[in-house]
């Protein structure tokens, strides 16, 4: 079947893999890509086999494109449609799933032909487990990832009709205050009750300057000592650094369900038990008091 | 304007066991108010003022939960399951908002971290646009406005209705009703829908072929002295490219 799987990005959050993990079912997917030109031209670079490039008009979200996005697809009929969490794509990813009748899942890491069904494998419950779902008729799924860098090459670039976009529009639009970069740092350090007096955030703060990085801290940090503001978790902030160092964090599914787009998790906890070394790409039974100083030596040699 | 609040519709990841070889038990875990939950009827209730407000849930949840925050009419699908497929649940909820009726808005938690994708299926299923990632709302005559937050910026969108609302909770609930208002609450009649009374099943598209442990389970443990393993993060995330 060609063109089997769909994507729909509203901007390049984990474009490559979704597009890598569509390809399974035996041909290179097409991206309906709704946003700027950047992004028509990152989705032709994304190992996609076509990309669709819906402009949006200046002043209107890319979500006053569903009707338009579920026509393209409805016409289309893949057995598979791929998006990224990020709120525009699926929104959009709903209006199309909605029109081709798919059955929706979420959390997806992998995807498999498996006989005439198409099998989805997705991350749940914060990552504690992998369940697989397979579907006989056309299924939809937003997915997990990771930035991967793109195969090159270019797919050609086709501009789709607009149609009747619905009654959106944007009004305003600035930078959000506060949140301290964490959302968009490329390293974030974390801390939890590991760190015993509010005067030892100096240190946390002097590691995540040598490293260039951001400072975030766990649910109970901020809203039991109001250390700070916002914190790391499924009802804070969730971030996507390449490198997060956890000093003294647990690991509760809380706090674990904000890191699970995180490329390298680094933990430092005194408990070898504790579930952060689960989610952790490299762990350290140790006291961060002792160990935080040697790191900052080693990364000045 | 006449506003459905969406509320306890999914169960808590985290009365879920992991045992054994991935195997996950539910127990008897029921539908709980959502991380948003709270913020869905804050927004939901500032949409409604002068018009009505109607609380929905699925399962037999206690609607005196929404009530007690100042849900005027309240419903549930009783018999509605957690489901696994966001597209039947999805269904299921446009079936009952089609039942209920006349319907300007809908408030639904954004569910970014467990259901992303229902506010989207709930929309398209009703033919009706969606924003998501919502932090606060105001009407304006027959149009909402809408404040969220998109990749570190606050954008301010106008939006006609009918319209789906995903709305993220920027925190915990800055003050839950006490104790009075929940015994009053349950004093109030609550509707009890049924699938057969909405014309949908919850028939799933997807069967799940089980659950296993992820397979990069646990981390590479560095041992050493503090030195040591300090000099071994160091290296191994320079050689990952992260540093």
């Amino acid at each position: 079947m060609s063109g089997a799987a769909w994507v729909i990005a509203t901007d390049t959050k984990y474009l490559v893999s979704m597009v890598t993990a569509g390809a399974a079912l035996g041909a290179a997917p097409t991206v309906v890509a709704v946003g700027p030109r950047d992004l028509a031209e990152a989705a032709a670079e994304s190992g996609a086999g076509q990309v669709v490039w819906l402009e949006p008009t200046a002043g209107t979200p890319a979500e006053a494109y569903g009707p338009a996005v579920a026509a393209l697809v409805t016409a289309a009929g893949p057995r598979l449609l791929l998006a990224s969490s990020a709120a525009a794509a699926r929104t959009l990813l709903g209006a199309a799933a909605a029109a081709l009748g798919a059955a929706t899942v979420s959390g997806a890491i992998a995807v498999e032909a498996s006989g005439d069904k198409v099998a989805v494998k997705c991350s749940r419950l914060g990552g504690a487990v992998v369940e697989t779902f397979e579907a006989a008729g056309p299924v939809a799924a937003v997915c997990q990832g990771y930035d991967a860098p793109a195969p090159g090459g270019a797919a050609p670039i086709e501009s789709a009709d607009l149609g009747q976009p619905a009654a959106l529009t944007i009004a305003d639009e600035h930078p959000a205050p506060g949140g301290g970069g964490l959302t968009e740092a490329e390293r974030v350090v974390g801390f939890g009750r590991g760190i015993k007096v509010r005067a030892d955030m100096a240190m946390v703060e002097e590691l995540a300057a040598a490293l260039n990085a951001a400072v975030g801290c766990t649910m109970p940090v901020a809203d039991d000592y109001k250390w700070m503001d916002q914190y790391i978790g499924r009802s804070g902030l969730s971030i996507a650094p390449k490198l997060y160092l956890a000093l003294g964090i647990q690991g509760s599914p809380q706090h674990t369900q904000g890191i699970r787009d995180v490329k390298v998790v680094a933990a430092i906890n005194t408990d070898p038990e504790a579930p952060i070394f689960r989610r952790a790409t490299y762990g350290i039974v140790a006291d961060l008091y002792e160990v935080v100083p040697e790191i900052l030596a080693a990364l000045k040699s | 304007m006449k506003v459905v609040a969406l509320y306890k519709w999914a169960r808590d990841p985290e009365a879920a066991t992991v045992r054994a070889g991935g195997v996950v038990d539910w127990g008897n875990a029921k539908m709980v108010a959502g991380d948003d939950d709270h913020a869905v009827i804050e927004v939901a209730k500032t949409l409604a003022e002068g018009g009505e407000l109607v609380g929905l849930t699925l399962g037999d949840g206690d609607a005196a939960w929404a009530v007690a925050r100042g849900v005027d009419v309240a419903y549930s699908v009783a018999d509605a399951p957690y489901l696994a497929d966001e597209a039947t649940t999805a269904a299921i909820m446009a079936a009952a908002v089609k039942h209920i009726g006349g319907v300007d808005v809908v408030v639904i938690g954004d569910a970014e971290q467990q259901h992303p994708a229902v506010p989207g299926l709930l929309a398209g299923l009703l033919g009706w646009p969606a924003l998501s990632a919502v932090g606060s709302a105001s009407a304006d005559g027959a149009k909402v406005t809408v404040e969220r937050k998109v990749v570190g910026n606050i954008q301010t969108v106008s939006a006609g209705t009918p319209v789906v609302l995903g709305v993220a909770a920027a925190g915990e609930e800055a003050k839950p009703p006490g104790m009075m208002q929940m015994l009053q609450a349950r004093k109030k009649p609550v509707t009890t829908l049924s699938l057969a009374d909405l014309g949908v099943a919850a028939d799933q598209g997807v069967t799940s072929a089980g659950t296993a442990l992820p397979e990069l389970e646990g981390a590479k443990m560095l041992e050493g002295s503090p030195a040591e393993v300090a000099a071994a993060l160091v290296a191994a995330l320079r050689s990952d490219g992260v540093l």
